[in-house]
């Protein structure tokens, strides 16, 4: 073999100064450190609900709205509401977070801590440097690896209310995951009201893996539904399964209008994300053929699992059945 | 703490793998999904190895202190292991060396006039007085060659003791000096699983009428492994002429274990994991391999034989035999054991310049197929890394080389034995018995320094239990001929080498790559 070759094969996959990359069967087993938490504490302080009011107005809200076409809808619910509240919505972009801030009256807006997830957004400093200013947001656990006492007690108590994900996630095809107790949870033992929010579009504006909303300002839709408070002796599930029957139902209004999500409602007709298995959100049962047919996505008929292909064709679908109108009427 | 061994699982970020290969060695790309089984990191040496031998002879395991059982006037007979321990040999002074001078420098305080040193070397070539001398320093040499520092004999059949036969009617007959003696002290250098203990005295000192009864196909065929010995029905013999031994005969046993540092630094990255290497190794790496190929052939066995390994010692204990063997047996796992999950299809092997038989020597072709499917093959516990009816891939060239000298019964056994069979069953009933008392053979072995002449029909029953669990036995880099004659297959590539693994074991096998030396010990579960 020539040296050449040689040093070639040397070389593979070893950079500038001759290193190599580990094998993965290889690499140490590292402890998890517990004492590392980013501190957030500063990011509520006057001064950096200021500056996260004014970045808010002068750039995150220009930026998105000027990306998206956002319809909001059920902000007057939010009236005669008086904090703290537990916003929960479903999660299937980065763009929900922008969203949700922008479209929501400013004394939430000024008033809300974000949860994001320790491990994505908390991992290194920068992330967790601008995730803190921009959204105010909190690590949570969401693995319970850490065991890390959450915050979100303490900031409930502090008077600060909460926008949390209760999939966990964000969805990997724009279908609602099962919630998960925690939100739920944190109504019931404080007491507190849950505000429901339906996000439609945002995954096909903005999907994992891209980090800038797609061309041609698609349309999304932020729905804010009526506050559930806990009642007195409900018990955390059946919280749970009352918050994601919300957030169906507000969902399912894209696609069959306020009545219609209200029937479907009460007829027990909503497809609720439960077990392993996701639902697309506003999908109605299989019993109501007629109905499921007037959304015109086949890929809505909930009950069986359905291919990764489907859930995303189904998801990425436009909104309102309409092209955009370029000229003016 | 030294890491301890794993198994790699090659996915895309794992570099090329180093294969020994004969005089050489080089990178190799292994499919992805590719097991590789290292050993555990090079342990720390005693860092005081002359203290550790005093502790352990004053404070022997199952026995009095050395010095209460020396007396004067006493005959006293210090056996040593041979050449093929360690491999390779290891830089001076040999922890043989250091053991035997406080030996006697013990027996000297005690007044012990008759000592004898032995080398036990059973069958195995005489070692000439420069390896003696390299073996057991120069003091020892100067005061006891050529009259009391001896080779062992096993045709001087006046000087050979026949004890009597185990209740399985094997042959006990050792060197009559020791036997006579009022005590052996042997000293040992467990390297491997399967040397050390009862092997030490009943096979180091033996004659062929004894060996014969564990060398021998059917007892290698059921020692699975020979480096496990609860499972080695070879053991188990040696176990049964040890305890006859003992009746006759007070043996007071020294053994001592090795790291894994197996290279001198100039090649330490022989001895590192390949995706550790910085730009001094991979220099290195360049350097070798570059001046290793440019030399010629006479000068590159030269450099290669005179390596000697910076060897640190793991650990020294005396005693009784049967008490020291398994705390030796423990620091030999401690060093080499591997656990391995499960057997693969494919077994892939990286042969070395060297083997217990070709120290100063060269490496014939009987000499590699020992090394490979007889040493690294049994590198195992429970199981074999491959399953049975897989294929093992081994790199050597194979080249048609022997040392006229040493290896003069191997040369009839390659041109003429086995070209009429490869079976060692027929080889052993119809050719072992006229090549162990042919007189010419036996005159080299007394008075040159030839191997015995049933020596090469040992090596291949050394093979004989991989040869009947493979279904295929590939080498490459191999030479076609010398490969074709034992029976196997040569490849040019690795790729060459699984497409003709593909008749056997389909086109998608598991491999499992054994990435020897440093030695590693798999333990299959």
């Amino acid at each position: 073999m020539t040296i050449r070759r040689e040093v070639k094969l040397l070389r593979h996959g070893r950079d500038w100064r001759g290193r190599s990359t580990v094998p993965k069967s290889a690499q140490p087993h590292e402890l998890e450190h517990e004492d590392r938490e980013f501190p957030t504490a500063w990011a509520r302080t006057r001064v950096a609900v200021a500056a996260r009011a004014g970045l808010r107005r002068t750039l995150l809200k220009p930026v998105v709205w000027g990306q998206t076409t956002p319809v909001v809808e059920g902000t007057e619910y939010l009236d005669g509401v008086k904090g703290p509240v537990v916003f929960v919505a479903n999660h299937s972009s980065h763009l929900d977070t922008p969203l949700i801030l922008g479209s929501m009256p400013e004394r939430f807006a000024d008033r809300v801590a974000t949860g994001a997830a320790s491990d994505y957004f908390f991992d290194v400093r920068w992330r967790a440097t601008l995730t803190a200013i921009f959204f105010n947001a909190f690590p949570v656990e969401r693995y319970g690896s850490r065991r890390l006492r959450s915050l979100a007690l303490d900031l409930v108590d502090q008077g600060w209310s909460l926008l949390l994900y209760p999939e966990g996630t964000r969805s990997e095809d724009g279908w609602m995951n099962p919630f998960k107790l925690g939100a739920a949870a944190l109504c019931v033992t404080k007491g507190i009201p849950c505000v429901p929010i339906a996000l439609r579009g945002s995954y096909a504006a903005m999907p994992r893996g891209r980090n800038w909303p797609q061309p041609g300002k698609p349309r999304v839709t932020v729905r804010y539904g009526r506050p559930l408070t806990p009642e007195e002796g409900e018990d955390v599930r059946s919280f749970r399964v009352r918050m994601a029957k919300a957030v169906s139902q507000l969902a399912a209004e894209e696609d069959i209008g306020w009545y219609g999500a209200l029937r479907a409602a009460a007829d027990d007709r909503l497809q609720i994300p439960g077990g392993a298995r996701p639902t697309r959100p506003g999908a109605l049962k299989p019993a109501e053929e007629p109905k499921a047919e007037e959304n015109g996505t086949a890929a809505g008929s909930p009950g069986e699992q359905v291919a990764h292909w489907r859930r995303i064709w189904a998801s990425t679908e436009p909104l309102g059945g309409k092209r955009r109108k370029v000229w003016r009427d | 703490m030294s890491r301890p061994g794993f198994v790699l699982d090659v996915d895309e970020r794992t570099p090329p793998l180093l294969m020994h290969q004969g005089e050489g060695f080089r990178l190799e790309r292994l499919p992805l999904g590719a097991k590789v089984i290292y050993p555990p990191d090079s342990l720390p040496g005693i860092r005081n190895v002359d203290a550790a031998i005093k502790h352990a002879l004053l404070n022997p395991h199952g026995t009095d202190p050395l010095p209460e059982l020396l007396t004067p006037g006493m005959r006293l007979t210090i056996v040593f292991d041979d050449l093929s321990l360690p491999l390779p040999p290891m830089q001076t002074p040999d922890v043989r060396q250091r053991i035997i001078e406080q030996v006697l420098e013990m027996a000297a305080a005690k007044g012990v006039d008759d000592v004898e040193l032995i080398a036990g070397n059973a069958l195995h070539r005489r070692m000439t007085p420069a390896e003696l001398r390299r073996t057991v320093g120069d003091r020892v040499f100067q005061a006891f060659f050529p009259e009391h520092l001896k080779n062992h004999d096993a045709e001087d059949h006046d000087n050979l003791l026949h004890m009597g036969k185990t209740k399985h009617g094997e042959d006990v007959e050792i060197n009559r000096r020791a036997a006579e003696s009022d005590l052996i002290v042997y000293v040992n250098i467990t390297l491997t699983a399967m040397s050390g203990g009862a092997k030490s005295v009943s096979v180091g000192l033996a004659s062929y009428k004894s060996l014969k009864h564990h060398h021998n196909v059917h007892t290698l065929r059921h020692s699975n492994s020979f480096n496990d010995p609860p499972n080695s029905a070879m053991h188990h013999s040696y176990e049964r002429m040890k305890g006859l031994i003992d009746e006759h005969v007070k043996v007071f046993t020294i053994e001592t274990t090795l790291n894994n540092e197996t290279f001198p630094s100039s090649m330490g990255f022989l001895n590192k994991r390949e995706w550790e290497w910085n730009l001094r190794d991979q220099a290195s790496y360049v350097a070798v391999k570059r001046a290793n190929e440019l030399l010629p052939a006479k000068t590159r066995r030269r450099i290669w034989q005179s390596t000697a390994a910076p060897y640190g010692v793991t650990g020294v204990h005396a005693g009784l035999q049967s008490e020291v063997h398994p705390i030796t047996l423990g620091n030999v796992h401690r060093q080499q054991l591997t656990e391995v999950n499960g057997q693969s299809d494919v077994a892939i092997y990286g042969l070395p310049y060297i083997c217990p038989y070709n120290v100063n020597s060269v490496m014939n072709p009987i000499l590699v197929m020992s090394l490979g499917l007889g040493y690294f093959f049994n590198l195992y516990k429970n199981k074999p890394i491959v399953r049975q009816g897989g294929v093992a891939i081994f790199y050597h060239p194979v080249p048609n080389e022997f040392h006229p000298v040493h290896h003069p019964s191997y040369i009839d056994f390659f041109e003429e034995i086995l070209t009429e069979s490869t079976d060692p069953v027929l080889l052993e009933t119809k050719y072992e018995e006229q090549f162990a008392t042919d007189p010419w053979y036996i005159q080299l072995y007394r008075n040159s320094y030839a191997y015995h002449g049933v020596h090469p029909f040992y090596m291949w029953y050394w093979g004989a239990h991989a040869l009947e669990h493979l279904g295929d036995v590939i080498f490459v880099g191999g030479n076609r001929k010398t490969t074709a004659r034992m029976g196997f297959r040569s490849a040019t590539t690795l790729a060459d080498a699984l497409e003709m693994a593909k008749d056997t074991v389909g086109s998608s096998p598991s491999i499992t790559y054994q990435h020897n030396p440093p030695l590693t010990l798999a333990d299959v579960r």
